[in-house]
């Protein structure tokens, strides 16, 4: 047999072959051992344009060009490098000063090696991304040298060195190599000249002690930027997290979060009352602070820190135990973005990962210093830590990929990667996702899920589900916000469509009053009701009549649309309107609860048509006091539909004196009177940012679509009858079903959630807050004026109803009766029976209503269902609780979000290719934090975090870019005052008085509204940027 | 994790392995590695390592209908087993052959059918064994040349040597090209890696063992595409700039085969 080994020596070529072996485990434990080949070469330009000798020999590329050479022939010098210099930095000093390597003041002619490069990739891909990024640009004159390939720089490891101290040795030969070669080569060009030192970067101290025995000049990085120009402003950007990356070498497969404790446990310490059950629910502020309220204690109990979350992400149902009283802290006065802290973070190692970085542990550090510090006002609060978490609450989420994540920007790649996905809800922990798609995946609104979360993970892992389209495209931030807010838009399915009526659109109310349907109902349509709405509204649920009775006293009746008498119990349709509970407004879109049929022709009181109707009518005494009350089925026939301006007009209108317009004055004088007895009883007038979006015309300035919400007269006479139906309609059905009824609630909030408020209040304006009921917290409220500033009353207001809980429906038999009050509107019992064609809540109502009064529907027996089982009820109630919740924060989203696209579209008009200088407007101080402040624009009806660098300083010019405003933060600082509620920002070493910002609570700011892309995890959502101009 | 070709090799035109865009692995080959066959090669391209064995022509077996029998010239036969120890980690095949091995038998299989002057043995059975003893990429381009080592070997009258090469793509293939930046970045000759990362293109080509004189003036009309697959997905304004690269890397291989041949046949 011959023998098939590789005889190397008969071929000539194969003299220059080496192999490379490692060794690599994978992800489940298993080693793998990799041989690469190696063609060591002589080609390998060193690209200096000093050098005589590598032009000649630098090979063409399949084009034929040859790459032009990178690095000057006449670098720039220092005063230790008097004839200039080129870098050589290792690994370590790429990691610790890349913000150095990129700045424009300094580092140029840098030769980042291969070996370099692949190490800086292990360890943080973010960093090599930029670094590659630089080495692209020409301005820079980075040059990536192969030295692996170059038969002279080509090091092999020994059999007793480490990889590091190969990788270092490596780095010095390179430089040697340079040196010698530079000499050689420039020789023969420029003899006059001296050549270039070559200056290795590295702070590992044994490597600078042997370069300085094979003559290579090498120094650390500090000391290097000690011996330039500016020095003190580039030292401050080399990384802080040094020292720890040097000892990092923690062993493989460490688990980073402490263990649950076992159901049997956690069950025992539930019922023994040591641990604690409840919703974990993160900061929108600060990601690593979160706060879970338990029935216990009056007050949410902090979670801080990763270690105390331990893999609860927010709206998981989790058990805590509280933590002894020395770890207790008070809540962080910081805003803490994740993207902020660990952008650099590796999706691929696990092993390089401490769960709690040290960036995140210096932030948390500086949070206790807070809490023990000398104020009083920053008190420790009881802290706990999650020990297990009783329901998982994961759902789908909609993100975009962390370009900065991926390995390669090359599309064509079909290997398989790990990213990060960062999700648009801030307060849910980037997600790591294998994907083969990376390239694809990028700049597209992705939505994905959490598969799990384990103790030796950072990060939970997920995997991508779909994609929604390119990212700020209208059509994919519209579904991914539906998605976000859980609200169902897919079209009705054909069961639901096939449970209308068939005639369609031509339903008649039928014309002879024998049929079925006049069944029970009585005859209303020669009495002259109107309805009045917003303006281009189709679903119209109510209809208003007034009219004077002979005894002198009104008759005044609330005309609902009858969507009972569509929507049958248990068909296919009422378990679809079940599930969603609610229509969700969107800016452009709505999403419907019922078919369009239902919602906007058969049931909505249109005018000028007969249709059904669900009419309560009060015999009220000319001062508004009720003398009774009756309920009934009714057939109606609207006479118009106004809006509110138009009703308001022709109220105001002297000459109008026709019946109609008699009526509606009649109703305004009545509901004047209804809301005064309301406001007497204690009822809350409470605020909340609201804006609206008119579609106007294409060609003007989109901005001027957004509005405040004008209230009208009108507004309020439609709003109280509302209130006025709903509770009387409450009383009705808790009479008839005492345990079933359907109502809803607004529980009295407990006075510690004040304490903040009334604090700020006390301490900035020198007013009070009463909030020992709702009566009082009212006229306090009334008396927080401030007269130079009238927009202070409504900020007051906004924030007083951030502290209350939010309504919520039940059914009677859940609460005492004495839980039943509503605490905004100082009602002891209230429902929802006005807007069934919006609400899935008055659906109920109403066929409870219909049966209390003995209603017997079309075929002759009740319609019972849905009236009378607590246990399906409580669960319709937790249903439409969450709808409407949800369906709340969608309209809100897409406000912002049309906000943000019209502040765009009017940078891009208003720019017309230059720098979009934003908009100038007033703004008002909502929060203080140690390092930013919250700020709400009432014209806009946005409120938006503006941090350090967002501050225009007295002298500086106008506006950057976010990318310059970003350097700026490093260079500023601040004084915080806790107790005062006051923020200074002023730039390191400038302390002068002049050129400093302060900010206090409450005050009122002018700001620069403008639209920038974030590149963060709010990417494509185009962040609205606000800037404290003075 | 190593670097990757489509980030660095824009930066410095060297792939992963140090080599240039247009220069193969380092090809070695022996011929009549084993006696007990009619013909019999040994060939790495890189860390690709390929032995084949050529059986017959031997005689169809009988009763094998569909086999020798019916037909007019020799039926080729190839076997491809991958061994279990070729790749990076361990595998165990329980028995019978896996997608891979027998798409490249099938490839193969057409290929010499059609290539072969298999009209000179009527019903009878040239059979080949191709072992992988170690994939490194460009599985199948080394088993062609392997094959044509091991047919040469056993006597088996060809027209030409078929040699096989791959080229591949560098940069964002999937999107047509920007007739701005009409910068191509082809390589020659991929490697497992480089595979796994970019399109890939194998080609196969042969030239007729010049007869006439009149052959003898132009050589390159008479180079044959006799292979050509491809399993990436690639915008079509690529594939003529990579079957040039790929036909010229199966030039360079086929002087190196000659070279294996007659040096062989020297010792």
């Amino acid at each position: 047999m011959k023998s098939l080994r590789r005889d190397v020596s008969s071929n000539p070529q194969a003299a220059n072959v080496t192999s490379k072996v490692f060794v690599r485990s994978t992800k489940s434990g298993k080693v793998q051992k990799i041989v690469r080949e190696l063609y060591l070469r002589q080609d390998i330009p060193c690209s200096s344009k000093l050098c005589s000798i590598c032009p000649s020999v630098a090979p063409a590329d399949a084009s034929g060009k040859i790459a032009p050479f990178v690095l000057s022939d006449r670098p720039a010098g220092t005063k230790a490098f008097p004839h200039g210099h080129y870098l050589v930095p290792d690994t370590n000093a790429l990691l610790n000063g890349m913000d150095l390597f990129e700045h424009t003041g300094a580092f140029y002619d840098v030769i980042i090696l291969q070996t370099v490069l692949e190490e800086l990739r292990n360890q943080s891909l973010p960093l090599y991304n930029r670094l590659l990024s630089l080495i692209k640009t020409d301005e820079k004159r980075f040059y990536l040298f192969f030295n692996e390939f170059r038969l002279e720089t080509h090091v092999r490891r020994g059999p007793e060195e480490s990889i590091n101290d190969r990788n270092d040795r490596a780095v010095r030969t390179v430089a040697g190599w340079y040196e010698e070669h530079l000499r050689a080569s420039a020789k023969k060009g420029k003899k006059e000249k001296s050549v270039p030192a070559m200056v290795v970067i590295t702070d590992d101290k044994d490597s600078i002690r042997k370069a300085k025995a094979e003559n290579v000049t090498a120094v650390s990085l500090s000391d290097y930027v000690a011996g330039l120009e500016d020095s003190e402003k580039l030292l401050d950007m080399i990384s802080e997290a040094r020292e720890a990356r040097d000892s990092k070498g923690s062993a493989r497969g460490e688990l980073f979060y402490p263990e649950y404790y076992s159901m049997s446990k956690l069950m025992t310490g539930l019922r023994a009352g040591n641990l604690h059950q409840g919703v974990f629910n993160v900061s929108p502020y600060n990601y690593l602070e979160g706060s879970v309220k338990v029935p216990a204690f009056d007050k949410p109990l902090l979670i801080l820190g990763r270690d105390n979350s331990n893999r609860a992400i927010t709206g998981d149902v989790v058990a805590i135990e509280v933590l002894p009283k020395d770890q207790w802290k008070s809540p962080s006065t910081k805003i803490v973005d994740e993207e902020a802290v660990t952008k650099n973070d590796n999706p691929d190692t696990d092993e390089t990962e401490a769960i709690v970085t040290d960036r995140e542990r210096k932030a948390l550090q500086e949070e206790v210093k807070q809490a023990h510090g000398k104020h009083s006002e920053g008190k420790p609060q009881p802290t706990a830590k999650v020990v297990g978490v009783i329901k998982r609450n994961w759902r789908q989420y909609v993100g975009h990929v962390d370009s900065n994540s991926t390995a390669s920007q090359a599309a064509s790649g079909r290997r398989q990667q790990t990213v990060f996905v960062l999700p648009m809800e801030k307060r849910v922990p980037k997600i790591r996702v294998h994907t083969r798609q990376a390239g694809h995946l990028l700049g597209q609104r992705i939505l994905v899920t959490i598969d799990s979360w384990d103790r030796d993970s950072r990060y939970p892992t997920g995997h991508y589900i779909r994609s929604l389209g390119e990212l700020e495209t209208k059509g994919a931030e519209t579904e991914a916000l539906l998605l976000e807010y859980d609200v169902q838009y897919k079209p009705f399915p054909k069961s639901v469509l096939d449970c209308l009526p068939a005639e369609g659109h031509d339903w008649r109310v039928p014309t002879s009053k024998e049929h079925k349907g006049w069944n029970g109902r009585r005859d209303l349509r020669d009495l002259l009701i109107c309805s009045i709405d917003p303006p281009g509204c189709q679903d119209i649920d109510d209809a208003l009549h007034a009219r004077a009775l002979p005894n002198g006293n009104f008759e005044v009746g609330v005309h609902i649309a009858d969507v009972s008498h569509f929507v049958k119990p248990n068909n296919a349709m009422d378990l679809e309107a079940s599930v969603r509970g609610t229509t969700v407004y969107l800016v452009d879109k709505r999403i419907d609860m019922l078919p369009h049929l239902l919602g906007t022709d058969l049931c909505s009181l249109k005018p000028y048509v007969e249709r059904y109707a669900f009419s309560v009518i009060w015999e009220v005494t000319p001062n508004a006091e009720i003398v009774s009350s009756d309920f009934t089925k009714s057939v109606i026939r609207s006479r118009e539909a106004f809006s509110y301006e138009q009703a308001q007009l022709r109220i105001d209108d002297a000459s109008q004196n026709d019946e109609l317009t008699e009526s509606m004055r009649n109703l305004l004088r009545f509901s004047k009177v209804l809301r005064q007895k309301r406001y007497d009883a204690g009822a809350l007038n409470l605020a909340s940012p609201e804006v609206r979006i008119e579609a106007g015309d294409e060609a003007g300035d989109p901005l001027t679509d957004v509005k405040t919400k004008a209230m009208l007269e009108t507004n309020s006479l439609v709003e109280e009858f509302m209130l006025l139906a709903n509770i009387t309609v409450a009383t009705k059905i808790y009479e008839s079903f005492s345990q079933t009824a359907l109502l809803r609630r607004h529980a009295t909030p407990p006075p510690q959630n004040f304490e903040d408020l009334i604090n700020q209040l006390s301490k900035k304006r020198n007013m009070e807050l009463d909030v020992s009921s709702s009566a009082a917290l009212a006229s306090s409220l009334d008396r927080c004026v401030d007269p130079k500033n009238p927009f202070f009353n409504t900020l007051v207001r906004i924030l007083a109803t951030r502290c209350m809980t939010s309504a919520e429906y039940f059914c009677a038999g859940a609460h005492a009766e004495s839980e039943f009050r509503h605490y905004g509107l100082a009602s002891p019992i209230y429902t929802h029976f006005t807007s069934p064609i919006r609400r899935y809540a008055d659906l109920l109502v109403h066929r409870q209503l219909a049966s209390a009064i003995g209603y017997e529907g079309e075929d002759g027996h009740a319609v019972i269902e849905g009236v009378s089982t607590r246990g399906k009820l409580e669960d319709i109630c937790r249903n439409i609780n969450y709808r409407h919740r949800n369906a709340q924060f969608a309209g809100r989203a897409s406000i912002e979000y049309y906000v943000g696209q019209a502040l765009k579209a009017r940078g891009e008009k208003m720019a017309g290719g230059g720098t979009d200088t934003g908009i100038e407007e007033e703004g008002y101080v909502m929060r203080v934090f140690e390092n930013g402040v919250v700020v709400f624009v009432p014209r806009f009806g946005i409120e938006g975090v503006v941090r350090l660098e967002d501050f225009v300083l007295p002298g500086e010019s106008g506006v950057y870019s976010v990318g310059e405003r970003r350097e700026l933060a490093v260079h500023r600082t601040t004084e915080f005052d806790s107790e005062e509620y006051t923020l200074r920002v002023e730039e390191k070493g400038h302390s002068e008085k002049e050129r400093g910002v302060n900010v206090e609570l409450f005050q009122k700011v002018k700001v620069n509204v403008s639209s920038v892309k974030e590149e963060g995890r709010g990417a494509g959502k185009r962040r609205v940027r606000i800037l404290i101009t003075g | 994790m190593p670097l990757d070709t489509s980030t660095t090799y824009p930066l410095t035109k060297l792939r992963l392995d140090g080599r240039r865009w247009n220069e193969l692995r380092l090809l070695q080959a022996q011929i009549s590695t084993n006696p007990a066959s009619s013909g019999s090669s040994y060939l790495s391209m890189g860390n690709t390592a390929i032995m084949c064995s050529v059986h017959g022509p031997a005689e169809g077996r009988r009763g094998d209908a569909s086999g020798a029998g019916g037909s007019a010239g020799a039926i080729v036969d190839v076997e491809v087993n991958v061994a279990g120890f070729a790749g990076v980690d361990r595998k165990r095949r329980a028995g019978g052959s896996d997608k891979q091995s027998s798409r490249i038998a099938t490839t193969l299989r057409s290929a010499f059918q059609s290539h072969l002057h298999t009209y000179l043995y009527p019903h009878s059975t040239i059979s080949i064994h191709v072992s992988v003893l170690s994939a490194d990429g460009s599985l199948l381009a080394a088993a062609i040349n392997a094959c044509t080592l091991a047919l040469v070997d056993a006597g088996i009258p060809m027209p030409g040597l078929l040699c096989g090469c791959t080229a591949g793509m560098s940069g964002s293939a999937s999107t047509p090209r920007d007739p701005r930046h009409d910068e191509l970045d082809p390589l020659l000759d991929l490697s497992l890696p480089e595979e796994q990362e970019l399109p890939v293109l194998t080609v196969g080509t042969t030239t007729s063992v010049p007869v006439g004189e009149n052959n003898m003036d132009d050589e390159e009309g008479d180079m044959k595409v006799a292979v050509l697959t491809m399993d990436s997905k690639l915008h079509y304004t690529y594939i003529e700039t990579m079957l040039a690269v790929g036909m010229d890397g199966c030039n360079q291989i086929r002087e190196l085969l000659e070279g294996v041949i007659k040096g062989s046949s020297r010792a």
